[in-house]
């Protein structure tokens, strides 16, 4: 890369989530073929069940994820007279964005954070807990706003909806084929096995059954780091500003206090991730590290011209 | 048989890149006219808000008349303003005049710890920024379509369309041209 640039960076990190897209694509051809090895055609009629399960559990939570994460949150939304500034502010981004207003609400929580809901831009939610909009400054908390309108434009509810869906599909295929094994014993003893002479075809296939679901969760982590890269970068495209989503990180890093919540249910929607991250490993991790993205805003204010 | 389908899937083919193609450029111009008038709501808010800042300042500095001056030709001269070109200039004059008017008020204690004074001094921060935010949303709609309009396929339909490149929303101020960033 020659220069950092936040079109450059909101290029690559598009590029990178098909590539990621296409990877989960891969993975569940794999698991399939596996699956039709270990247990011949009979087998095969339970990964549509599967995907249906997993699908009708994702897109019910997708289509209301603006009132559901709300009412786990506890978010209230506000009106103009509520928070003049913060209305103006999401008022400016909404104009650099060109999105609609979204509706803009506030956790009572004193850890700064602040998130991004709904499944498009006409049921968009914005929240920001008490404490965000207590310890941050005009400039850095246009940042913020600019990172979570960012998330609104880029559509993440429907990307991370898709990448829960093959994920959750994945696990339960695994898990099904897993407790069929336990009840009938080795595939091998069935009559309708196509490759039952193979034993290396065998076991290969039962270990991508059972190693299919944490790479599964890999790649939807790996997913949500991209959109998280990819919101940083089109929210200097709205601000031109890349110091204010800086100094905004560097609050957060400096920060010790975590939001209360620490379901997991909920962890990917926060600008910071409000999970522990001794216990969670990089791999796994929703958000990049704030160093990297506190690196990478560093770059583009580097090169001020790139950002005009 | 299948030379028919292969030749009607082929023709249908065609048709898609074509008129894909015309509606993205048609989009694209849509999008640039969109983008003006949300300038010109700005602009226009702007302007509401002067009337009430030059009474306020008024009452505490009635002898700064040069500048309060300055400030409503300014804005008399912006109304009648309709091209890019001239909406852009007279934009760049009223913001020079207003940012005159503030440096003058900042030798009037009274005037800067006045209620009236400093809840319009949000409000003309805001506006600023909605300026400078909706001049930059337009300039990378031009820019979208200039390179739209430019590159191959889009070069194909321009002329059919009816879309040509358009004119970039350029103020003649260097410090206009640096991201808004309004302190207070």
């Amino acid at each position: 890369m020659s220069t950092i640039n936040f079109r450059s960076l909101q290029r690559a990190n598009q590029r990178k989530t098909v590539g990621l897209l296409a990877g989960m694509a891969v993975l569940i051809t794999v698991v399939v073929y596996a699956v039709l090895t270990y247990f011949g055609k009979g087998g095969i009629g339970i990964v549509p069940i599967a995907f249906a399960v997993a699908m009708l559990m994702v897109w019910g939570s997708y289509y209301s994820s603006d009132t559901l994460v709300m009412t786990m949150t506890g978010a209230k939304v506000l009106d103009y007279d509520d928070n003049p500034k913060l209305f103006d502010l999401v008022q400016e981004m909404t104009i650099a964005s060109g999105i609609q207003m979204p509706k803009v609400a506030v956790v009572e929580d004193s850890a700064p954070n602040a998130f991004a809901t709904g499944r498009n831009e006409n049921h968009a939610v914005i929240a920001f807990t008490t404490g965000i909009l207590d310890v941050m400054d005009r400039e850095e908390l246009q940042g913020v706003i600019a990172h979570e309108m960012a998330h609104v434009k880029n559509r993440d509810t429907l990307v991370s909806a898709i990448a829960a869906t093959t994920a959750g599909a994945i696990a339960m295929l695994s898990d099904m084929l897993m407790r069929v094994m336990w009840f009938t014993g080795s595939g091998r003893d069935r009559e309708n096995n196509d490759n039952g002479g193979n034993p290396l075809a065998m076991i290969a296939s039962l270990v991508v059954i059972l190693l299919a679901p944490l790479a599964a969760v890999l790649l939807r982590s790996a997913i949500s780091r991209r959109r998280e890269a990819l919101a940083d970068a089109t929210a200097v495209a709205f601000t031109r500003n890349p110091a204010g989503l800086r100094q905004a990180l560097e609050v957060l890093q400096r920060d010790t206090t975590v939001v209360h919540q620490r379901s997991t249910a909920v962890a990917h929607v926060w600008i910071e991730s409000p999970l522990d991250s001794s216990s969670v490993s990089k791999l796994f991790a929703t958000h990049p590290p704030l160093e990297e993205r506190i690196a990478l805003l560093r770059q583009m204010e580097a090169n001020p011209t790139t950002n005009q | 048989m299948t030379t028919t389908i292969v030749i009607v899937a082929v023709l249908a083919l065609i048709v898609l890149f074509f008129v894909g193609g015309y509606n993205r450029l048609i989009r694209l111009n849509v999008s640039v006219d969109e983008a003006f008038s949300q300038i010109e709501v700005q602009l226009k808010r702007r302007s509401d808000l002067i009337p009430n800042l030059v009474e306020t300042v008024k009452g505490y500095a009635a002898h700064e008349k040069s500048t309060l001056d300055a400030v409503v030709a300014a804005r008399a001269k912006s109304t009648t303003a309709t091209t890019v070109a001239d909406v852009a200039a007279a934009d760049g004059a009223v913001t020079q005049a207003l940012r005159g008017l503030l440096a003058v008020t900042e030798a009037y204690p009274d005037l800067k710890a006045s209620a009236n004074f400093l809840s319009l001094q949000e409000e003309l921060g805001t506006t600023e920024n909605k300026v400078s935010f909706a001049r930059q949303f337009y300039n990378d709609n031009v820019r979208a379509l200039n390179q739209a309009v430019k590159t191959f396929p889009g070069t194909l339909f321009a002329g059919m369309a009816k879309v040509g490149a358009r004119e970039f929303y350029v103020v003649d101020d260097p410090q206009n041209r640096q991201a808004p960033n309004v302190k207070f």
